[in-house]
C-alpha cells in the first residue's frame, strides 16, 4: 500500500529528475526520448492510480512521514486522478508532435530548453493538481508560471518576447495575489493544510467573516489571472498566439486549467459550498464566465491570424468552465471538470492542426485558408470534428457539457443562463463554420498559388488523431465520467 | 433483420462515400445514383411490409443521448414521401444538372441528404431528431451554395445562421422538458403529464420556444427570410427544399413536438395554440401578400411556399381529427404540387434561361406539356376541385369552422383568393399574351425532365381524385394522437 500511495509522489519526481538530467544529454535527438519517456512513465503510474482510486477509493499521501500540519500532504481523489492521467495523456501527444514540428519552429540550440520547460511544467501541473496544502500548491503555481513563459519565449522574435514579458508580469501579479490570499488564510486560521483549514473555518468564520470573503476574492482574482478569467485575459491571445504551435497547444489545452481546478479546490475544498454560496463572489465567477463566453466569442469572430482566433475561443472556453464553478453547487463544478478535460483534448487537437495549415501554407491568415481542405483533407477533417464539438454537436464532449449546463441552470431555476450557454455556441459556430466551409468549398482561391508542400506527413497527424478519437470517447462515456467525478464534489 | 431498420437512413450515406471515392464518368455516376435511391426506395417498403412497427436503439450513452429509430405511421408516411419523390427528383437533376460543374459533389450531398431526412422522419425521440435536424442543415448547406459566388455564400451563410439559432432555440425547449419529464421519446398523445397549475407558464415557454425554433424552418413569419434568399441554388435543390426534405422537416418536427411530446391537452391547458395561430394566421397572409409582389418565378413560388406552410401549421394546432387530417393532406399534397412547379420553372430556365414572369409571354404555346403541367399544379394550389389541393383545403376548412371563429375561414378565403392572384397571372402570360417578334423557337426539355413532371401531375390529379387510401391513414394517426 505504501508504495501506491507513494506513486504522485514518484511521478512528479520522474519528470523533475529528467528535466534536470536533460542538461547532460547532448543530442536534441536523445532529449526528445528521454522528454517523452519520463511523460510515458508518469503516464503509466497516472493510469495505476486511476485504477487504485476506482478500487479503494480517495487517499492522501504524506511527504516524508511528517505530522500533517508541518509537512506537505497530496491528495488524491478521483478528479485528481482523473485529470491527471488525462493531462498527461495530452501532453505526451503534444510532446510526438512537437518532435517533428519544433525543430522548424525555434533555434536549434533552444530545443533542449523547450523539452525542459516543459517536463517541469508538467511536473508542476501535477503538482498543483495533487497539493493538499496551499503554500506548496502557491510553489508550484510559481514553477509553472516561469516553465510557461520559457516555453512562449523560446522562439524568440520581437512580438513573442512582448507577448511573453505581458505574460510573465501578469501571471506575476496572480501569483502575488494567491500569495495574498494564503497570508490571509494563514493569519486566522493558523493553517495551510486544506482539510485543516476547512475545520477551522467551520468552527469559527463568524469573526472573521469580512476577511474571508476578502481572501476569496484575492484567489478568485489571482487564479482568475492566470486561467484567463474574463477581464484579466488580456496576456492570452499574444502569448498563445505567438508561442511555437506545440507551446500553444500545451498552454491552452493544459496550462489554463489546473489553477481553475485550484479554484474549484479553494472553494469547494478549503471553505464548503454551504459557506461559499454565502458570498456574492459566486455570482461575480459566474457573471465574469458568461462575459467570457459572450466576449471570448465575439473577439474570435474578428480575428484575422487564426491562431490568435483559437487563442480567444480558449477564452470562451474557460468562461464555460467558470460558469460552472459560479453555479455554486456541486455538479455545476463536476461539470466544470469535465469540461476542462473535454476543452483540452479538443482544443490540443484544434491548435495543432492549426500549425500545420500554417506550416504547409507558410500563411496565418483564414483568407488564406480558402480550398485548403482539397490540399490536406485529413487535417481539415481532424479540424472539422474538433470544431463541431466547440459548437455542440451532439455526442461530442462540447455538447454534453452545453447540455449539463442547461439542465443544471433549470434545478437551480435561472432560465435565462441557458440563453448565454445557447448564445455562445451559436457564435462559436460563427467562426468556426466560415473556416471549414472555405476550406472544403473554395477551390477557386487555390489558382496560382504555391504552396510549401501539399503533403502531410503521418506521424504529425497521428497524435491529433489519437486526441479527436479521444474526444469522441470521453462524449461516449460521458455519464461514467461524471458519475467518477461528482460524487466527490458533493 | 431488425438492423434492416436503419437501411433507409444509412443506404444514402453509404451511397453518397461510394460516389466520393469513385471517379467515374458522369453516365455510370448517374445510373448509380439512381439505382441506389430506388433501392433505398425498395428497402423502405420492405421495412413497412416485413418489420412494420419496429424500434431499434442504437446507441444509448446516458439518460439523454439515446439514438433510438422507431417506425410509426406519422413517421412511414413522412418517409415514403421523402424517399418517392427523391426518385422524381434524382431523374430530374440528372437532366438539369447536365450542363453544370462540380456535378459530383452535388450528388454526393443530395443523396446523403436523403439518409438525413428519412432519419428524421424515423426518429424515436427529440434528441434524435435534434441530431438529424442539425445535419440536415449541414449537409443541405453545400447544395445551397452549389453556384459558388458570392450571393450564393451570403445566403448560405443565412441558412446556416437563421437554422442554428432555431435548433438553438429548440434546444432550449428541450432542455426545460426534459428536466421535468426525464425523457424525450415519441408517445403519441405527449409524455408531460400531469400538469400543475404553477408550471403553466414554465410549459408555455417550452412550448413557445420549440414551436418558434422548429418554426424556422418551417418559415414561420418573422424568422422565413432565408427561404427567398435560399432560391440561388441549383432548382433542384429549391424544389426539394421546398417541396419536402428542409420545411417539411421543420413542420414534422411540429408535428412530433405538438403530438408527441406535449399534446393537444396540454397545449391547449397552456394556450400555447392561440400564441401559436397569430403567428400562423400572419404568416398564410404575408406570405401571399409577398408573393404577388415579386417578379421573379422562383421568388414568387418561394413566398407561396411560405403561405402554403402557414396552412399546414394552422391544421396542426387547431387539435381536431379533421384540421390534423387536413394539416398532414396539405403536407403531402404540398409537396407534390410545389416540387412540379419548381420543375417546371427549372426547365423553362433551363431551356430559355428566362427567370422573370413578363419573358415567359406565350410560352404556352411553345412549351405545351410543360405549361399544363404548370397550370394544373397551379389551379390545385388555388384550390379548384378536382385536384388534390382543394380536398386538403376541404378538410382545413370544415376543421376550422367546428372551432366556432370566423377569423380563420376568412384568412383561409383571402389567401386562397391571393393565391389565385399571384399564380393565374403567370398561366395567362404564358398561354394568351402573343408570342413576342424575334423570340427564338424552343422544344419541350428532355424526358429526364418530363417525365417526371408528367408523372407528377398525375399524381396531383390522381390524388385530388381518389383521396380516400391516405385520407384512411391519417385518420389513424389522428385517433391515435388527439
Amino acid at each position: 500500500m505504501k508504495l501506491i500511495t507513494s506513486l504522485p509522489l514518484i511521478e512528479i519526481l520522474i519528470l523533475f529528475i529528467s528535466a534536470f538530467l536533460m542538461p547532460f544529454v547532448r543530442k536534441n535527438k536523445n532529449i526528445k526520448i528521454v522528454s517523452v519517456t519520463a511523460l510515458t512513465f508518469s503516464f503509466i503510474l497516472s493510469v495505476v492510480i486511476v485504477i487504485n482510486v476506482l478500487q479503494n477509493g480517495a487517499f492522501y499521501f504524506n511527504t516524508g512521514y511528517i505530522d500533517t500540519i508541518l509537512g506537505i500532504q497530496l491528495y488524491i481523489g478521483p478528479v485528481e486522478s482523473l485529470l491527471n492521467s488525462l493531462f498527461l495523456f495530452v501532453i505526451i501527444l503534444v510532446a510526438c508532435f512537437s518532435f517533428f514540428t519544433i525543430d522548424s519552429e525555434i533555434r536549434e540550440n533552444r530545443i533542449k530548453l523547450f523539452y525542459i520547460m516543459v517536463n517541469l511544467l508538467s511536473a508542476s501541473i501535477l503538482g498543483v493538481i495533487f497539493t493538499n496544502d496551499i503554500f506548496n500548491g502557491y510553489v508550484f503555481i510559481e514553477v509553472a508560471a516561469l516553465t510557461s513563459c520559457g516555453i512562449v519565449v523560446v522562439k524568440e522574435t520581437q512580438d513573442n518576447i512582448k507577448a511573453a514579458l505581458k505574460y510573465l508580469i501578469m501571471s506575476t501579479i496572480g501569483s502575488g495575489l494567491i500569495l495574498m490570499g494564503i497570508a490571509f488564510i494563514y493569519s486566522f486560521t493558523g493553517h495551510l493544510n486544506i482539510d485543516l483549514i476547512h475545520q477551522a473555518i467551520l468552527e469559527d468564520y463568524t469573526q472573521y467573516q469580512k476577511a474571508l470573503l476578502i481572501t476569496i476574492a484575492l484567489f478568485t482574482s489571482g487564479l482568475g489571472v492566470k486561467s484567463a478569467m474574463f477581464p484579466l485575459h488580456t496576456w492570452l491571445p499574444d502569448a498563445h498566439s505567438t508561442a511555437p504551435t506545440a507551446s500553444s497547444a500545451l498552454l491552452s489545452a493544459i496550462v489554463l486549467k489546473p489553477f481553475a481546478f485550484f479554484l474549484i479546490k479553494i472553494m469547494y475544498r478549503m471553505i464548503g459550498f454551504d459557506l461559499v454560496n454565502q458570498f456574492n463572489i459566486i455570482t461575480i465567477i459566474l457573471t465574469l464566465g458568461c462575459c467570457g463566453m459572450l466576449f471570448g466569442s465575439l473577439a474570435a469572430i474578428f480575428q484575422k491570424n487564426i491562431k490568435r482566433l483559437i487563442a480567444y475561443s480558449s477564452i470562451a472556453q474557460m468562461g464555460y468552465i467558470f460558469f460552472g464553478i459560479g453555479l455554486g453547487s456541486p455538479f455545476g463544478a463536476a461539470i466544470a471538470v469535465y469540461h476542462m478535460i473535454g476543452h483540452a483534448v479538443t482544443k490540443s487537437a484544434l491548435f495543432m492542426c492549426s500549425g500545420l495549415m500554417i506550416e504547409k501554407t507558410g500563411y496565418k491568415t483564414i483568407d488564406n485558408y480558402k480550398g485548403l481542405g482539397h490540399e490536406m483533407p485529413i487535417t481539415f477533417a481532424l479540424f472539422t470534428l474538433g470544431a463541431f464539438s466547440m459548437i455542440g454537436i451532439p455526442i461530442f464532449p462540447g455538447f454534453i457539457s452545453k447540455w449539463y449546463l442547461s439542465i443544471e441552470c433549470i434545478h437551480l431555476n435561472q432560465l435565462l443562463l441557458i440563453f448565454v450557454v445557447l448564445a455562445s455556441s451559436l457564435l462559436n459556430a460563427v467562426y468556426y463554420f466560415p473556416i471549414i466551409i472555405n476550406g472544403f468549398f473554395g477551390i477557386e482561391n487555390l489558382k496560382n498559388k504555391e504552396y510549401h508542400s501539399k503533403k502531410v506527413e503521418t506521424q504529425k497527424l497521428l497524435p491529433i488523431a489519437a486526441l479527436i478519437l479521444a474526444m469522441v470517447l470521453l462524449g461516449a462515456f460521458s455519464k461514467n465520467i461524471l458519475d467518477f467525478i461528482s460524487p466527490e464534489l458533493h | 433483420m431488425q438492423y434492416l431498420l436503419l437501411a433507409p437512413i444509412l443506404f444514402p450515406f453509404i451511397l453518397s462515400i461510394v460516389l466520393l471515392f469513385n471517379k467515374w464518368e458522369e453516365k455510370i455516376r448517374n445510373r448509380w445514383v439512381l439505382c441506389g435511391i430506388i433501392i433505398n426506395f425498395l428497402l423502405l417498403i420492405h421495412n413497412v411490409f416485413i418489420l412494420k412497427e419496429n424500434r431499434i436503439h442504437v446507441l444509448k450513452l446516458n439518460e439523454f443521448i439515446d439514438i433510438y429509430i422507431k417506425m410509426d405511421t406519422a413517421g412511414i408516411v413522412f418517409c415514403f414521401l421523402v424517399s418517392f419523390l427523391w426518385i422524381l427528383t434524382s431523374f430530374y437533376s440528372i437532366g438539369y444538372m447536365h450542363d453544370e460543374r462540380k456535378q459530383t459533389r452535388f450528388f454526393i450531398f443530395f443523396t446523403a441528404t436523403l439518409g438525413v431526412t428519412n432519419g428524421i422522419a424515423l426518429s424515436g425521440n427529440l434528441i434524435t431528431l435534434y441530431l438529424f435536424y442539425e445535419l440536415l442543415t449541414l449537409f443541405t448547406f453545400p447544395l445551397v451554395i452549389h453556384a459558388g459566388n458570392e450571393t450564393a455564400l451570403k445566403a448560405g451563410y443565412k441558412y446556416l445562421i437563421y437554422s442554428f439559432g432555431g435548433a438553438a432555440l429548440s434546444l432550449f425547449g428541450m432542455f426545460m422538458i426534459f428536466s421535468k419529464t426525464q425523457s424525450l421519446d415519441f408517445i403519441p398523445g405527449g409524455i408531460i403529464q400531469p400538469v400543475f397549475t404553477k408550471e403553466l407558464s414554465y410549459y408555455f415557454m417550452a412550448y413557445v420556444l420549440t414551436f418558434c425554433g422548429f418554426g424556422v424552418k418551417a418559415g414561420l413569419v418573422p424568422f422565413h427570410s432565408w427561404l427567398p434568399s435560399a432560391m440561388v441554388a441549383p432548382t433542384p435543390v429549391s424544389a426539394l427544399l421546398h417541396a419536402v426534405a428542409v420545411v417539411k422537416s421543420g413542420i414534422f418536427s411540429l408535428i412530433r413536438m405538438s403530438y408527441f411530446i406535449f399534446g393537444p391537452t396540454v397545449i391547449m391547458l397552456i394556450k400555447g395554440n392561440d400564441f401559436a395561430l397569430v403567428f400562423i394566421l400572419i404568416t398564410i397572409l404575408t406570405g401571399s401578400f409577398l408573393a404577388i409582389h415579386q417578379k421573379n418565378l422562383k421568388k414568387r413560388l418561394a413566398y407561396s411556399t411560405i403561405s402554403q406552410l402557414g396552412y399546414i401549421m394552422l391544421g396542426l394546432v387547431v387539435f381536431n381529427p379533421d384540421s390534423f387530417a387536413g394539416g398532414m393532406l396539405h403536407m403531402i399534397f404540398h409537396a407534390f404540387i410545389k416540387i412540379t412547379l419548381f420543375f417546371c420553372v427549372g426547365a423553362i430556365m433551363h431551356i430559355t434561361g428566362k427567370t422573370e414572369i413578363q419573358e415567359i409571354q406565350g410560352l404556352g404555346k411553345q412549351l405545351p406539356i410543360l405549361m399544363w403541367c404548370f397550370s394544373l399544379s397551379a389551379i390545385s394550389l388555388v384550390g379548384i376541385p378536382p385536384t388534390n389541393g382543394f380536398v386538403s383545403k376541404w378538410f382545413l376548412a370544415i376543421g376550422s369552422l367546428q372551432t366556432g371563429s370566423f377569423v380563420i375561414p376568412i384568412v383561409l378565403l383571402l389567401s386562397a383568393l391571393l393565391t389565385a392572384g399571384y399564380l393565374l397571372p403567370i398561366i395567362t402570360t404564358a398561354f394568351f399574351k402573343p408570342i413576342p417578334a424575334g423570340e427564338s423557337v424552343y422544344t419541350e426539355p428532355s424526358p429526364f425532365m418530363l417525365i417526371p413532371i408528367i408523372i407528377l401531375t398525375g399524381i396531383v390529379l390522381l390524388t385530388g381524385l381518389f383521396p380516400n387510401p391516405i385520407i384512411n391513414i391519417l385518420d389513424t394517426i389522428a385517433i391515435s394522437v388527439i
